[in-house]
């Protein structure tokens, strides 16, 4: 048998993220289709404790690369310490989450590794016993088939694309801890800041109207905010697309880097569905999709499609409201 | 002080894109629009931004590089227009699919002994969308690299200070050595429109021309196998007729789930 699937876990402060359990899915995916055993690596500060929760849920070995220079996220450390690990047991697939850590850290072991780097991944499939890679491009509106031209290959796994890892193990795993310092990097992380996002809970509303870049001109907010008003309890989204040209503030910003919302009632407007914008709202309840463009990777997701010029829909929209609370 | 920004041409994504007949990439027809990745906008206004802000000290200079065939001239236009001063095109021939560390081995391998100080990047191409150039650059150069940063300011002459966005909108905060490779995340800033004067003498300059195989071209890594377009949605349903058709659809289905009475 040959060498395991590496699984890079994630954490925080000691706490295991979820997105770890959905990169194990993946690789045990991975393993069945090539006869492989999955190993996971865990690196931190003092990772005794998760590392053996992980062993326990999994029912795989876990490697804990424990150090004082391992507490926050540093490229660099990270980089050497997960290499530390690695070469214990020489894997050829190292999977990590798709994460601000996980993309930073993804082409650093590829490159010691000269290994390929193949990030975002949706979806595997077989070809001829040949494994390859699906991800997104062109904000969602294409798939690219990808596969390493290297024995060795890193992968980052799209959060929210593999369910968490829940199958129950056979066997209680083992945590295998290596305390050890490492030579100082050349960029030094002092600290973590708490986001400067506005606090503005979107949480409470029913329905959210949300606007991207789409909108074409920031002037058509107010359309948004009268198609808002036909709802109770609702609340103006936007796009981090929409809040970068600064049409809207970034409180109201929805996807990864912003909030995750799951209202009753999603209505996009102009957003084009990026899968950052996707994995902060897609766990709403109806989602409708008002775009102009027909291959807007939204309509993937929207359980009501409208390809119409919004600044010409709502209005009608709004007139056939009118009519329909006044005859009803 | 010596800068570098990378900048590629990217489709525009917001037209119908069709892929070719090989499947090997997108379809280039003349009316094909492109445009400046937009994540790449914002790195190349953060170096404009660092030479504004310093325009006291030393002589900052700002160059922008492009990967690809000569329609990519354009976007080193722009780039120019926009105040870079030297716009450099390592010229591919073919028009191809470039892998992330294809484009990365032949940045590095130009800059390499150019005594850059920082090198700038978008975090991601909004074609390929794979957040792995700059990383790739810096590993190649032995340099120090923070992808998806928000924040930065350039403490003395050898250091810089960095805030990259995490999830959430968090923010980890770190110090680097330069030279130093930054990704930079969109909405650090507002990328400036070109200047008239700019313009005119972006006009005039000539564009270095460096061909991609007189580059250091190192082995092939990931690999474009084929595109395919996304599996129609199961669940959607499109609504369809006059606009106000749709309207009155919406409505009805509005009401029947109880969001409207």
């Amino acid at each position: 048998m040959e060498a395991p699937i590496a699984v890079i876990a994630e954490q925080s402060g000691g706490v295991i993220q979820p997105v770890t359990y959905e990169a194990v899915s993946f690789a045990a995916e991975l393993g069945q289709k090539l006869d492989r055993k999955v190993q996971v690596v865990i690196l931190g500060k003092s990772v005794g404790v998760p590392a053996k929760q992980i062993a326990e849920k999994t029912g795989t070995h876990v490697i804990a690369i424990e150090s004082e220079q391992l507490d926050l996220y540093n490229g660099e450390v990270y980089r050497a310490a997960a290499l530390k690990a690695l070469e214990t047991f020489d894997p050829s697939y190292i999977c990590l989450p798709h994460t601000a850590t996980g993309f930073d850290l993804a082409p650093r072991l590829a490159s010691c590794l000269n290994a390929s780097c193949i990030t975002a991944v949706e979806k595997m499939r077989t070809r001829e016993g040949n494994i390859r890679f699906i991800r997104s491009v062109f904000n969602g509106k294409l798939r690219a088939e990808m596969a390493p031209a290297t024995a060795g290959v890193v992968l980052t796994i799209l959060p929210g694309a593999w369910p968490p890892f829940e199958i129950h193990p056979e066997s209680k795993g083992s945590a295998h801890i290596i305390r050890t310092d490492f030579a100082s990097a050349a960029s030094r992380t002092m600290k973590i800041k708490e986001s400067e996002k506005g606090k503005l809970n979107l949480g409470d509303a029913e329905v959210i109207i949300s606007a991207g870049r789409g909108i074409r001109n920031p002037e058509n907010l107010h359309l948004l905010e009268q198609l808002a008003k036909i709802f109770p309890k609702s609340a103006l989204g936007s796009s981090k697309g929409a809040c970068d040209l600064g049409w809207l503030g970034y409180e109201r910003q929805i996807g990864v880097t912003g909030q995750t919302v799951s209202p009753r009632l999603y209505i996009a407007c102009g957003i084009s569905g990026a899968v950052q914008h996707l994995s902060g709202m897609k766990g709403s309840q109806i989602i409708v999709g008002i775009n102009s463009d027909p291959d807007a990777s939204i309509f993937t997701v929207a359980d009501y499609g409208i390809v119409e010029n919004l600044e010409t829909f709502i209005p009608t929209l709004l007139e056939e409201f009118r009519h329909f609370s006044a005859s009803s | 002080m010596k800068l570098l920004v990378c900048v590629k041409q990217v489709p525009d994504s917001e037209a119908h894109l069709l892929i070719n007949q090989e499947g090997s990439w997108i379809a280039h027809e003349d009316k094909t629009a492109f445009r400046m990745n937009r994540f790449d906008e914002f790195a190349l206004e953060e170096a404009l931004l660092i030479r504004d802000q310093n325009s006291h000290d030393e002589k900052i200079s700002i160059d922008a590089i492009s990967v690809g065939p000569p329609r990519v001239s354009f976007t080193l236009k722009k780039a120019m227009a926009m105040g870079v001063d030297e716009g450099i095109h390592i010229l591919e021939d073919q028009d191809r699919y470039m892998s992330p560390f294809d484009t990365a081995s032949l940045i590095a391998s130009y800059a390499k002994k150019k005594g850059y100080d920082l090198i700038l990047a978008g975090v991601m191409a909004e074609d390929d969308m794979h957040c792995l150039v700059g990383q790739f650059i810096a590993e190649i150069l032995e340099y120090p690299c923070a992808t998806s940063v928000i924040h930065q300011k350039i403490i003395n002459d050898n250091e810089i200070y960095v805030e990259r966005e995490i999830e959430t909108g968090r923010r980890i905060c770190l110090q680097l050595n330069l030279p130093a490779v930054l990704t930079i995340q969109s909405g650090i800033n507002a990328p400036r429109y070109p200047s008239l004067s700019n313009v005119i003498r972006a006009k005039d300059q000539k564009i270095v021309p460096i061909d991609a195989q007189k580059l250091r071209i190192r082995e092939k890594r990931e690999e474009l196998i084929s595109l395919s377009y996304p599996e129609p949605s199961s669940k959607g349903l499109i609504l369809d007729g006059t606009q106000r058709e749709k309207a009155q659809a919406l409505l009805r289905i509005m009401h029947e789930k109880s969001f409207i009475s």
